[in-house]
C-alpha cells in the first residue's frame, strides 16, 4: 500500500506544483501573493469545459483555449488593477488586498453568470488505471504528471537559458536598476502574469479532468500557496519541491494517521516553517530570486 | 469676543450631540419595542393571505436543492390558490436564503417569524441546520417543518425530550441506516463492508453509525472505516486503505457531487464492488457527473419522482420552469405545503398553535411522497425507497 500511497501523493502534489510555481513567479517579481491565482485556474477550467462540450474543436484546441483564456485574464488583472497600484507607489499590502477583491469578484461573477452546479469534463479518456504489481496508476494521473513535468521543464529552460528569463531575473532583483539598463520592466511584468495565468489555466484544466468544475474549486490554491511558502516564497524550484512534499504528506496522514488531522498537519508545517526557517526550504538571498 | 464665540459653538455642538444621543436612544427603544412585539407571533388579519415561510440554500454549493424547494413551494401555492386556497384564504410563500449556514439560517427563520409574520416555516434539508432551528421554533412558537433533514435530533433533543414545534416530512437516519444495512445484507448479499464518511457532517457520521449497528446485527462486519472532509477532492488515500481490507460493499454516505468523485477514484484504484449510499445521492445530476463508475450501485432515498403518482406535478413543474428537471426537494416542499393545508383544514382555524397541534395529530396524510402518519412522541414517520442504478438509469428495487 505504501507504493500506492506514494503514487497518490505525487499525483496530488503535481497539481499543487503547477499552481505553486504561478505564485512563486509573481511573488519573485512584485513581492506579493496573488490570491486570485486559484480563481484564474477556475476560469481556465470553465473555459476548457465549455470549449469541449461545445464540441466544435478537438479536445486539445479546447485545452489550449483554456490555457490562453486564463493567461489573458491574468494579464488583464495586472493591467486593470495591479499596474495602477504599482505606479501609485502604494505599499505591497494594497496589491494583496486588490488580489483578494479580485478573487471574490471572479468567484461571484462565475456563480452569477454560470451558476453553482457541479460540472464534469466529458470523458476524453476512459477512467482506466494501469496496474503494476498491485499498484494502480490512473491514466489521467499519468498524463497530467507527464504534462506537468514537461511544462515545468520548459519553465526552467525559459528562466535559466533565455533572454526573457534573464530580464525577469534582473527585474526581480532590482526593478529600478533593470529599467535603467534598458529593460522594459512593465512589459516583463505583463509577460510574467500571462505566463503564470497560463500555468493556472493548465492546472485548472487538469483539475477539471481529474475532479469536478465548480465556482469554489480555486480554493485548492491555498494548499499551493502553503507549498510555495514551504519551498521559499519566490523560488520556483522551492515551490515544486514544497508542493510534492505537501501532496505526499497529505496522502500519508490521510492513509496512515487520520484524514481528519490532515489539514492540521499541513498548517502546522506552515507555522513551523515560518517560525524556524522563514525563508523556506529554498529561500535564498534576494539576488537569486525567480 | 472670539473666545466667547468659540465656547458658544462648543456648547451648541455639545447640546446637539446630546440631542443626537437622545434621538438614538429613542430609536433604539422603538426598534427594541418592535422586536419584542414581534416575538409574540400574531396571526395575520383574517382576510389576508396565509403566509408560509421557506428557508433553504438559495445560493452556494447546495443551491440546486434550495432553489428547487422554493420552486416547488411556489408552484404548490399556485395550485392551492387556483383550487380555492386554504379555508377560503389565499396562500403566500415567502422564501429567504439560509446559505446552508447555521447563522444565516437562524437569522432567516427569525426574520420570517418576526418581520414577515409567517404562520409556519418549511425547510431545510440539512440536519445540522434544523437541529439549530428546533429550539428557536419552540421559543418563537412557530412550527418548522424540515424536509430531508434525517437526523433524529431534529425533532427530539439529546435527552429524548420532544421539540414540540419541530416536524419533518422525510424519514430519520436510524431508519434509513437499517434499510441500507438490510439492502447490503439481503439484496447484495455482502458479509463485509467498508465505510468512507464525512467527519464534518452529522448526517454522514450518523448514517454510517446506524448502518454499522444493523449490518453487524445481520451478521456482517465492517472491515474498514475511514474519514474525509467536505470540500476534499481527492479521496484516493482513504480509498486505498479500504481497498486493502477488500470489503464486498462500500458505504458512501455523501452528497452526489462527492459520490461522483469517490466512485471514479475508487474505480481508478481497481475497486469494483458496489457502492451504497443514502438520500444524498438522490439527484438526476449523479448519473451525469459520475458516469459509468456508478453503474450497479444502490441507494436509499425519500420517495421521489421515481414514483409514477408524481407525474402530474413533475409535468407542471417542467412547464412552469422552462423544462428544468425538478429535484426531489421540490416534491418535499409540495407535500409540506399540502400537509400544512391538510392540518389547517382539520384544525378549522388559522394560528401557529392550532397548526402545530394538527400537524402532531396527523394520522393519515396522503402526499405524493406516500402516506404519512406522525408519531406524537417523536414526530417521526417511516417511508423509504430503494434504488438500483442500472444502464444509466435509476430503478426502484421494491
Amino acid at each position: 500500500m505504501i507504493i500506492q500511497q506514494l503514487v497518490n501523493g505525487i499525483s496530488v502534489g503535481s497539481i499543487y506544483a503547477l499552481m505553486a510555481t504561478g505564485y512563486a513567479l509573481i511573488y519573485s517579481l512584485l513581492g506579493f501573493s496573488n490570491w486570485a491565482h486559484g480563481d484564474i485556474a477556475m476560469v481556465g477550467a470553465y473555459i476548457g469545459f465549455f470549449a469541449i462540450t461545445a464540441s466544435i474543436f478537438p479536445w486539445w484546441v479546447a485545452f489550449l483555449l483554456a490555457i490562453a483564456g486564463a493567461g489573458v485574464l491574468s494579464l488583464l488583472s495586472e493591467r486593470i488593477a495591479y499596474r495602477r497600484i504599482r505606479q501609485n507607489n502604494s505599499p505591497t499590502m494594497f496589491l494583496m488586498i486588490a488580489a483578494m477583491g479580485l478573487s471574490v469578484t471572479i468567484q461571484n461573477a462565475v456563480l452569477v453568470f454560470i451558476g453553482s452546479k457541479f460540472k464534469t469534463y466529458p470523458q476524453i479518456l476512459p477512467v482506466k488505471a494501469i496496474e503494476i504489481g498491485g499498484t494502480f496508476i490512473g491514466l489521467i494521473d499519468l498524463i497530467s504528471l507527464g504534462v506537468t513535468v514537461v511544462v515545468l521543464g520548459l519553465l526552467f529552460y525559459l528562466i535559466e537559458r533565455t533572454k526573457f528569463g534573464l530580464a525577469v531575473k534582473a527585474s526581480a532583483t532590482n526593478m529600478q536598476v533593470a529599467s535603467l539598463l534598458g529593460i522594459n520592466v512593465d512589459k516583463y511584468i505583463s509577460l510574467v502574469f500571462l505566463l503564470s495565468g497560463s500555468l493556472a489555466g493548465l492546472s485548472g484544466v487538469l483539475l477539471g479532468m481529474k475532479y469536478t468544475v465548480y465556482p469554489q474549486m480555486g480554493n485548492i490554491a491555498l494548499k499551493a500557496f502553503i507549498a510555495s511558502v514551504f519551498g521559499g516564497l519566490g523560488s520556483v524550484p522551492g515551490a515544486i519541491v514544497g508542493a510534492v512534499v505537501i501532496g505526499l504528506m497529505e496522502v500519508f496522514v490521510a492513509g496512515y494517521v487520520n484524514a481528519g488531522l490532515r489539514d492540521l498537519f499541513t498548517f502546522a508545517l506552515l507555522i513551523g516553517v515560518l517560525v524556524v526557517r522563514p525563508t523556506g526550504l529554498f529561500g535564498k538571498s534576494v539576488q537569486d530570486k525567480a | 469676543m472670539k473666545n466667547y464665540v468659540e465656547t458658544k459653538s462648543i456648547q451648541t455642538k455639545r447640546s446637539m450631540m446630546k440631542s443626537k444621543k437622545l434621538v438614538l436612544i429613542a430609536l433604539a427603544l422603538v426598534l427594541l419595542g418592535g422586536m419584542l412585539s414581534g416575538c409574540a407571533p400574531k396571526a395575520a388579519k383574517d382576510d389576508g393571505p396565509i403566509r408560509i415561510g421557506y428557508v433553504g440554500a438559495l445560493s452556494g454549493e447546495t443551491a440546486l436543492w434550495g432553489q428547487a424547494g422554493l420552486n416547488g413551494a411556489l408552484l404548490a401555492a399556485k395550485e392551492i390558490n387556483a383550487a380555492g386556497g386554504i379555508l377560503g384564504r389565499q396562500v403566500e410563500v415567502v422564501g429567504l436564503d439560509g446559505r446552508a449556514e447555521t447563522t444565516d439560517t437562524v437569522n432567516a427563520f427569525r426574520r420570517l417569524v418576526t418581520e414577515e409574520k409567517v404562520l409556519a416555516v418549511i425547510g431545510t434539508n440539512w440536519s445540522s441546520l434544523n437541529i439549530a432551528l428546533a429550539p428557536i421554533a419552540d421559543e418563537l412558537k412557530v412550527p418548522v417543518i424540515a424536509t430531508a433533514a434525517s437526523n433524529p435530533k431534529v425533532t427530539v433533543d439529546e435527552n429524548g425530550k420532544l421539540h414540540p414545534y419541530s416536524f419533518r416530512i422525510g424519514f430519520i437516519d436510524p431508519f434509513q441506516g437499517q434499510v441500507l444495512a438490510n439492502l447490503a445484507s439481503n439484496t447484495i448479499g455482502a458479509k463485509t463492508a467498508g465505510v468512507i464518511y464525512d467527519v464534518g457532517s452529522d448526517y454522514s457520521t450518523g448514517l454510517s453509525q446506524y448502518f454499522e449497528e444493523q449490518f453487524v446485527k445481520n451478521g456482517g462486519q465492517v472491515v474498514s472505516k475511514v474519514e474525509a472532509h467536505t470540500g476534499d477532492n481527492d479521496f484516493r488515500a482513504q480509498l486505498s486503505v479500504i481497498k486493502e481490507a477488500n470489503p464486498e460493499v462500500i458505504l458512501v454516505p455523501w452528497i452526489y457531487k462527492d459520490v461522483a468523485l469517490i466512485a471514479n477514484q475508487a474505480r481508478e484504484l481497481g475497486i469494483t464492488v458496489p457502492l451504497l449510499g443514502g438520500d444524498g445521492w438522490d439527484s438526476p445530476e449523479l448519473i451525469d457527473l459520475a458516469g459509468p463508475a456508478i453503474e450497479g450501485c444502490y441507494y436509499t432515498s425519500q420517495p421521489s419522482f421515481a414514483n409514477p403518482i408524481t407525474k402530474p406535478f413533475y409535468d407542471a413543474y417542467m412547464k412552469e420552469y422552462n423544462n428544468l428537471v425538478p429535484e426531489t426537494e421540490a416534491l418535499f416542499l409540495r407535500d409540506g405545503l399540502y400537509w400544512v393545508k391538510d392540518a389547517l383544514e382539520r384544525a378549522g382555524e388559522v394560528s401557529s398553535d392550532a397548526l402545530r397541534t394538527a400537524l402532531e395529530n396527523t394520522t393519515k396524510f396522503d402526499g405524493l411522497m406516500g402516506s404519512m402518519a406522525i408519531d406524537p412522541a417523536t414526530h417521526n414517520q417511516e417511508t423509504c425507497l430503494c434504488v438500483h442504478l442500472q444502464e444509466r438509469r435509476a430503478r426502484m428495487v421494491r
